[in-house]
């Protein structure tokens, strides 16, 4: 694959993750129904159910790995992908590249916890969750930007417009 | 192009950057540092021994098993019980009819740590033993490629932020399972940190 081609596949990619964020955020993950009452949570309902039954720790540790970390590797990525060929901050932005590759896999926090809810989430009428499409955008998101990340290389950050090896 | 860390040649390519950075002996504990981008290219690390990787990766994958057979947690609303393993999550959601989401469960959560581990254990066994496997090299590769695949630690934060959220509903009781995927993050995290690259490629180089 030339590196021409990597670097279209990662702005593609990070397009698409860019896109597919606003309905994995908006759109209900899961169901819950409880005894009765039935209860779609989307990503940040989950968060704020958590918060307001005083647990503002694991709170803080969801909202952080299911959006906040999503959210900058998108833009990261963006920035990193629109610097490309210019001459400058390179070496912030291969920092940066470094920081979003290893904070990236905190985000499949939230999509363990649909998978551990759905498996106990099994008691019929009395306790049922239900996966909902939100998961499916949520995945995608976090595959979106992980192949982002691995079709641009970090030696593509050093290239610049006026010498673009093949 | 040399091996990266064969310790006679000039150059060596840096890890991240791929800028030459010149190469030189260096003191125990000093390390090289790429001149482009900052990266450590090289590092006299003081170790002379897989041993403790091997260990490691071995209870890991023993411990691999049972995280994967005993049960994590049961909860219970109104009398009626209902436990989970980490593949229970994978079947359930793929019956919902979410194929695409099971099947990234199952390899971030079962396959990738199992493989990883299984890699390190296979270099770290051929160099404790000095024995010349076949692909080891191939092997090698593939460690780089599953280390940040390897989410056990990640699996076992959504386990607890699982048992707190049921709390609220019902009750939730802890399994041996939970215990078990919490050693087996630790194992998984200790071989991949006791697993010296360039030491695996120097003793590489000597089976040669």
């Amino acid at each position: 694959m030339t590196d021409t081609a990597r670097l279209q596949w990662a702005q593609a990619m990070v397009v698409t993750g860019i896109v597919l964020y606003v309905p994995a955020n908006v759109l209900p993950v899961m169901t819950m129904s409880i005894v009765g009452t039935v209860e779609p949570l989307t990503v940040l309902g989950g968060v704020e159910e958590l918060y307001d039954s005083g647990l503002w720790p694991m709170a803080a540790v969801v909202f952080l790995a299911s959006i906040v970390v999503p959210f900058l590797k998108l833009v990261s990525l963006s920035w990193i992908l629109f610097m490309h060929g210019k001459p400058v901050l390179q070496r912030q932005r291969s920092t940066l590249r470094r920081i979003v590759h290893s904070i990236g896999s905190w985000s499949m926090v939230d999509v363990f916890l649909l998978a551990i809810l759905a498996a106990v989430g099994q008691l019929g009428a009395l306790a049922g969750v239900k996966a909902e499409p939100g998961g499916f955008f949520f995945a995608a998101v976090l595959v979106c930007s992980l192949m982002a990340a691995e079709f641009y290389k970090p030696r593509m950050i050093w290239q610049t417009n006026s010498e673009q090896t093949p | 192009m040399t091996s990266r860390t064969d310790p006679s040649s000039l150059w060596l390519a840096c890890p991240e950057c791929e800028a030459p950075c010149r190469n030189r002996a260096l003191p125990a504990g000093a390390e090289l540092r790429c001149t482009r981008c900052g990266v450590r290219v090289k590092i006299a690390s003081g170790r002379h021994s897989l041993q403790p990787a091997w260990a490691f990766a071995t209870a890991g994958l023993f411990v691999a098993i049972l995280a994967n057979v005993e049960p994590i947690m049961t909860f219970e609303v109104a009398g009626d019980t209902q436990s989970n393993h980490i593949v229970s999550g994978v079947t359930e959601l793929a019956r919902q009819g979410y194929g695409p989401v099971a099947a990234l469960v199952c390899f971030a959560g079962i396959i990738a740590p199992t493989l990883h581990l299984a890699a390190i254990w296979y270099i770290a066994s051929a160099c404790c033993l000095r024995r010349r496997w076949p692909a080891v090299h191939r092997v090698a590769v593939l460690i780089e490629m599953l280390e940040p695949w390897n989410l056990v630690p990640v699996y076992a934060i959504a386990t607890v932020v699982a048992v707190v959220k049921l709390d609220m509903m019902g009750t939730v009781d802890w399994k041996a399972g939970a215990l078990w995927i919490l050693v087996l993050s630790l194992c998984s995290l200790s071989a991949a940190q006791a697993f010296d690259r360039e030491l695996v490629e120097e003793r590489l180089e000597a089976l040669k």
